[in-house]
């Protein structure tokens, strides 16, 4: 494993080998067990400016750092990315395209990147996008970045928009009686005026709901949501909305000998999902927009890759071992080749071969 | 092209539409040469009404097969000369291709053709109050299509972003002719965001024949407050405040005196004449949630030094309010014979610096400049007033036009915040960007599209394959890696 | 928008058209609202596109000939107008237009005949009276004749009121409070005398005293729109001379008419009359704008409820910026429900003449008008212009639903007949 402290550095090792996988903090296994480079040392914020709404930091950073300074100017990231105890990086979550439960709200990590300076397969470094909130000039390679596990190019730096951090938060945990019903409160949560924060449902059909804001106005409206949805649930303030909500963004229902796996599902698949995992532990997120799957090492991946393809559900698998991290519903197509032809023509990021010494 | 293959070709096309949707006399493609951005007129070869995906499909492929240059026009209102004519190529007019295709209320999506009118998504999802929040001024003629061209933003875009932040997924035809699927239907993906690289690339990358829309909950209440100040500055600090406060509005925008003056002589809405400079600030959320809001935002205002403050007080005037604001650019229209918009972002904590630079430079040209911007995001929109007519008027005005862009270069912001490049502004891309990434995006360009047909001549200027008949290998096909078969 | 007319060379309408043209910065506001962009779809059927083509067709750039059929498909219904943020007078531009480009242009025998038929019947009240007659009885024929003429068979009833000659004067009843001057219309008279009757009786009820001048003609708006303008400047002419001057206002109930005097000083830019015609015209009022403007007397309830649908002719509400008052009114009236059309501001398809010019643009806006209207639950539709009531009228019944169809002052004359 290479360690690189500057962009020069990684865009030499790309010139000069025949394979580069990075890795950040190693928290998604699926990815960085292929790695031969790491970016842990590319690591510190350059740039933060609270009026502004934007900082710009290394792609090695640690969420954790992040998040910490961000709290301090009362600002934070609104898509609620996972992992941060963990030892997460801002380039491996844009890497994965991972959003958490907040997300919901305003968005993921897609719509908060702002620019990126990045190494190409040909070993050139290009800074993209803009520093600023808005920008329509050029292409946007942020974008293209996010979910991409580094097929088209490798960041070193990125630039973030954030906003401000809620004065106070409240969550309506519902207990439901049967999955139709659970579903059911989830639709009409989601597409409700009350402004959700989070709306998640766990393996035992109890609904997550969050709402943020200034505190007298969040403790009406969680009323709200607990009337909404049929009045039989609690409400968690202060201390334990957030214990809750720190234990889903790390994970901690997935138990030992599993891998997480993320499924882009829609409200519609909620329901055939579950039957087909018969029992696995699962956690549905934003609305019923998005699964997580606890999938055992043991069973095959095959057999999840048929259960997904037949759901018609792409997935991503983030921790254990798999002949391609992109399961289920996944084909590249024609533009995407193209763009690895502009941007990666030796191929020296593909996912799908061994790293190289 | 040599006249045989150009004959051949014309005579494809015209077995593709019948003869009331085949446009090619003189007359007939007139009213298309020019868009939004009068300054510029060329004229295309043909103009085609489409009615069907499959027809852009056709229309495409034929262009392919015979290196015609081709561009998609929704209602031609860019702003940036997107939708001007190649000359002698072929315009796809998408206008007719407007259908609902798919309606889920229940995840909050829908899906619609690219001649689907922006604010008739709003319309048709209000019946389950959801609405769709990209809201361009131009909303109630423009398209989707163009709106995922130029990845279009609108005065909600701080707190809600841009389309590109509320496309899902898309079905797209490629410069070559293939057809592809990007991204889905659901809030996330798995995967790289193509949907995310194809909004906002002009065109360049094919057309868009489906589209995927996220649709929001609508607001349960607003609060517009319209403010106004006795200099311009005072206003920009307000946002500051406003911002400082750790407020998060839908919208901020802010008039200078020539806008208000511009936009009550076509609207009435009732701004105050007499004004530096006005802000609006608008709140929305949940019942609760604004109620708490408000206090916060009236002491901020309050402090701000605002000699007029006015609150909507129903849906009417918080209609009014805006109408004031979106038909600002055309309404600048009665105060001058002709007129630049611009497009420019900076950061916001130098819109004060900005604005007096804008000043400086308008003193300097003996121009004037009305100002109208998303205060929020820092995204300015100087409308520079001058007279065709008058000899030499018009470079000048282009020359203070692109002095401000150079300062938004300067001050780290952007040259386009939602217009795009297009034509207009084709000479400042590389200003803003590097050698290295102004090759890098014509490579990736030249690797969808090697013959340069899709929108050719828009946002990166055209390299070799200009004229077909000059026949020099790019350096990809030298290469190996593309070729042009 | 640049261009290079060459205002000098086209006298007094030159100014009027490149100015219009000068303010349009192409914004593509228009386009919703147009009627004929709805229906065709195309660029040049929109008002963008027209004053585009107008320009180049000035500009000699294009051929006249080629630009006139997308011209003539206009409805001049100015909902562009009403839209437009940068102020584009396009209703004196395309005016102007018609009438310069009518000097140049040559019409097929066919269109110069029709053209002749209705410029010389339909503002004749007498001759037109005859011509419904011929037409009534050529009805049955209808099939053999051309899309042109069989369009306006289908417009006339099938049976004509008894006619009803207006007096020259009509008194106020109790304290006069207003004098006016009545332009009683044309095909108004033959196919709905009782509009004017109407009218008569709701001035008097409160306190406006009528003249009604025995000469008058024909505004000569149907003329003016459609480039005839010499033919239209005549009429005026002589209702310069014959409408007198010592009135409140000179009172229209027909929108078409009310926007067509009200452009007396466009028809009469650089010419001896065109002071005289501009006061004429600062007098103009439609009824519903003079009434509310007035105040009017408490109106006894309708003898029972009646949902009824407003419809706004476009030269009411774009043309005159007349929509608030005969909805006060209508609102006025108890036992009257008042509701608003779906797409309110998109003409019917009856603008002066085009359901005659244009028969499968007009039907196709005719019907979508009525379907709009049903679609209200209305049981009766009020208007303030004969053209709309009668394209209204037809396609109702088309659609197999024949709703009554009033004036706005009918409305009001019912409700006031119960007081004695």
């Amino acid at each position: 494993m290479q360690y690189v402290t500057s962009t020069e550095q990684l865009a030499e090792l790309v010139r000069s080998q025949a394979r580069v996988r990075v890795a950040g903090g190693g928290t998604k296994s699926a990815t960085s067990r292929l790695a031969n480079v790491s970016l842990s040392r590319l690591s510190g914020v350059l740039q933060y400016d609270p009026e502004e709404y934007t900082f710009t930091a290394l792609a090695g950073t640690r969420l954790e750092e992040i998040d910490r300074l961000l709290r301090s100017k009362s600002q934070y990231l609104p898509f609620d990315p996972p992992l941060i105890e963990a030892g997460a990086t801002l380039g491996g979550t844009v890497a994965a395209g991972l959003s958490g439960s907040g997300r919901l709200r305003y968005g993921g990590v897609r719509d908060f990147l702002l620019g990126a300076r990045l190494v190409t397969g040909l070993g050139e470094t290009v800074t993209t996008g803009s520093k600023v909130v808005k920008n329509a000039a050029g292409l946007d390679f942020p974008k293209l970045m996010v979910g991409s596990l580094g097929k088209f190019g490798v960041m070193t730096e990125l630039t973030f928009k954030v906003f401000p951090a809620p004065q106070s938060c409240a969550t309506i945990v519902l207990d439901t009686e049967h999955l139709a019903q659970a579903v059911e409160i989830m639709k009409s949560l989601a597409i409700s005026q009350l402004d959700l924060a989070c709306l998640d449902m766990d393996s035992s059909r109890r609904i997550w709901a969050r709402v943020a804001g200034i505190r007298e106005a969040v403790e009406l409206r969680a009323q709200r949501v607990l009337q909404l949805a049929g009045g039989r649930g609690t409400i968690l303030t202060d201390q334990q909305d957030a214990d809750t909500w720190q234990a889903c963004r790390e994970f901690r229902w997935v138990p030992d000998e599993h891998s997480l796996i993320k499924v882009v599902i829609t409200p519609d698949r909620i329901a055939p999902l579950i039957a087909a995992l018969e029992n696995l532990p699962y956690r549905i997120s934003v609305g019923g927009h998005l699964a997580w799957l606890a999938w055992p090492r043991l069973r095959s991946s095959q057999e999840l890759d048929q259960i997904l393809h037949k759901l018609g559900c792409p997935a991503v698998a983030l921790m254990g071992e798999w002949p391609s991290p992109w399961i289920g519903d996944h084909q590249e197509n024609v533009f995407e080749q193209r763009l690895v032809m502009a941007l990666d023509p030796n191929n020296k990021f593909s996912l799908s071969q061994p790293a190289g010494a | 092209m040599d006249a045989n293959r150009l004959e051949e070709f014309r005579t494809q096309l015209s077995r593709l539409f019948p003869a009331g949707r085949l446009l090619t006399s003189a007359t007939q493609v007139a009213s298309y040469e020019s868009d939004g951005l009068t300054a510029f007129r060329d004229r295309p070869d043909a103009v085609v009404l489409v009615e069907s995906a499959d027809e852009v499909v056709d229309t495409v492929r034929l262009c392919h097969q015979y290196g015609v240059p081709f561009v998609a026009r929704g209602s031609g209102t860019s702003l940036s000369g997107g939708s001007l004519p190649i000359p002698g190529g072929v315009v796809i007019a998408l206008n007719r291709l407007n259908r609902l295709l798919d309606y889920h209320p229940s995840h909050g999506t829908i899906v619609v053709e690219p001649g689907f009118v922006n604010q008739h998504v709003s319309k048709h999802a209000a019946q389950d109050r959801l609405y769709y929040a990209p809201d361009p001024s131009s909303g109630p003629v423009c398209t989707i299509g163009g709106n995922v061209a130029f990845n279009s933003g609108g005065a909600h875009c701080l707190k809600y972003g841009m389309t590109a932040n509320h496309v899902l997924g898309m079905k797209v035809v490629l410069p070559d002719g293939e057809v592809v699927h990007l991204g889905g239907q659901s809030l996330e993906m798995a995967g790289p965001d193509l949907t995310g690289m194809f909004v906002g690339s002009e065109g360049l990358f094919g057309i868009a024949l489906e589209v995927t829309l996220r649709l929001l909950p609508q607001p349960e209440r607003y609060h517009t407050v319209l403010a106004a100040y006795d200099t311009l500055p005072k206003a920009g600090d307000a946002v500051a405040m406003v911002v400082a406060s750790g407020l998060l509005p839908g919208a901020m925008e802010i008039m200078d005196n020539l806008a208000i003056e511009a936009s009550e002589a076509a609207v009435h809405a009732g701004y105050p004449l007499e004004a530096a400079g006005v802000l609006l600030v608008e709140l929305e959320g949940p019942e609760e949630e604004v109620a708490a809001e408000i206090p916060l935002l009236e002491k901020v205002i309050g402090e701000s030094n605002a000699y007029e403050v006015r609150v909507a007080q129903n849906e009417t005037e918080r209609m009014t309010i805006w109408k004031g604001r979106k038909c600002a650019f055309s309404a600048v229209g009665r105060l001058s014979p002709d007129y630049i918009v611009q497009d420019g972002v900076v950061p916001r904590t130098r819109l004060r610096e900005a604005l007096d630079e804008i000043q400086r430079l308008s003193r300097k040209f003996d121009l004037r400049v009305a100002n109208v911007f998303h205060a929020g995001d820092g995204n300015l929109h100087p409308l520079i007033l001058y007279d065709g007519r008058i000899q030499g008027q018009l470079e000048q005005a282009e020359q203070l036009a692109g002095e401000i862009l150079k300062m938004c270069i300067r001050f780290g912001g952007s040259i386009t915040g939602e217009h795009g490049i297009g034509v207009e502004k084709i000479d400042f891309l590389p200003q803003m960007y590097g050698e290295l990434e102004m090759q890098l995006m014509k490579r990736v360009r030249l690797s969808v599209d090697p013959s340069q047909l899709a929108n050719r001549g828009k946002m990166l200027e055209v390299s070799a394959g200009k004229t077909d008949h000059k026949h020099t290998p790019h350096p990809l096909e030298q290469a190996g890696i593309i070729s042009r078969a | 928008m640049l261009h290079t007319i060459p205002v000098e060379q086209l006298g007094p309408r030159g100014t009027s058209m490149s100015e219009a043209v000068s303010s349009c910065v192409h914004c593509g506001f228009c386009l919703p609202d147009c009627p004929t962009y709805r229906v065709l779809g195309e660029e040049m059927d929109s008002p963008r596109g027209r004053i585009f083509l107008m320009k180049d067709a000035l500009e000699e750039k294009l051929p006249l000939a080629e630009v006139l059929p997308y011209i003539d498909r206009c409805l001049g219904c100015v909902g562009c107008v009403t839209a437009c943020p940068s102020g584009v007078e396009y209703g004196d531009l395309i005016t102007s237009f018609r009438a310069w480009s009518n000097e140049q242009r040559r019409r097929t025998i066919a269109s110069r005949v029709l053209r002749t038929l209705v410029l010389k019947s339909l503002p004749y009240p007498g001759r037109f009276r005859i011509g419904v007659k011929i037409g009534q009885f050529a009805k049955p024929f209808r099939r053999l004749l051309p899309s042109r003429l069989r369009a306006m068979l289908d417009l006339l009833p099938d049976t004509l009121p008894k006619p009803a000659p207006l007096p020259e004067f009509f008194p106020a009843i109790g304290k006069r409070r207003a004098r006016v001057a009545l332009l009683a219309g044309c095909a108004q008279q033959v196919l709905s005398p009782q509009i004017n009757w109407a009218t008569l009786r709701v001035l008097a009820r409160n306190g406006v005293e009528v003249v009604i001048p025995r000469n008058q003609q024909c505004c000569g708006a149907l003329a003016a729109h459609t480039g005839a303008m010499s033919q239209a400047v005549t009429h005026a002419r002589h209702n310069l001379g014959v409408f007198p001057s010592d009135v409140d206002a000179i009172i229209t109930n027909a929108a078409g008419c009310g926007s067509g005097m009200r452009e007396y000083g466009l028809w009469f830019q650089g010419q001896a009359e065109e002071v005289a015609a501009k006061e004429m015209a600062d007098r103009v009022q439609d009824i519903s704008e003079f009434l509310v403007q007035l105040g009017t007397i408490d109106a006894p309830p309708l003898s029972a409820p009646m949902k009824v649908a407003y419809h706004e002719a476009c030269h009411l509400v774009h043309a005159q910026g007349v929509s608030d008052q005969p909805k006060k009114l209508l609102n006025s009236i108890p036992n009257l429900e008042l509701v608003y059309v779906p797409e309110g501001q998109i003409c019917c398809g009856s603008a002066g003449a085009y359901n005659i010019e244009q028969p499968s643009i007009a039907h196709q806006l005719g019907t979508e008008k009525a379907q709009s209207i049903l679609a209200t639950g209305a049981v009766a539709v009020a208007a303030g212009n004969i053209g709309c009531m009668t394209q209204i009228a037809v396609h109702l019944k088309l659609l197999g639903h024949q709703l009554p169809v009033y004036h706005t002052v009918e409305l009001l004359d019912r409700s006031y007949s119960s007081l004695e």
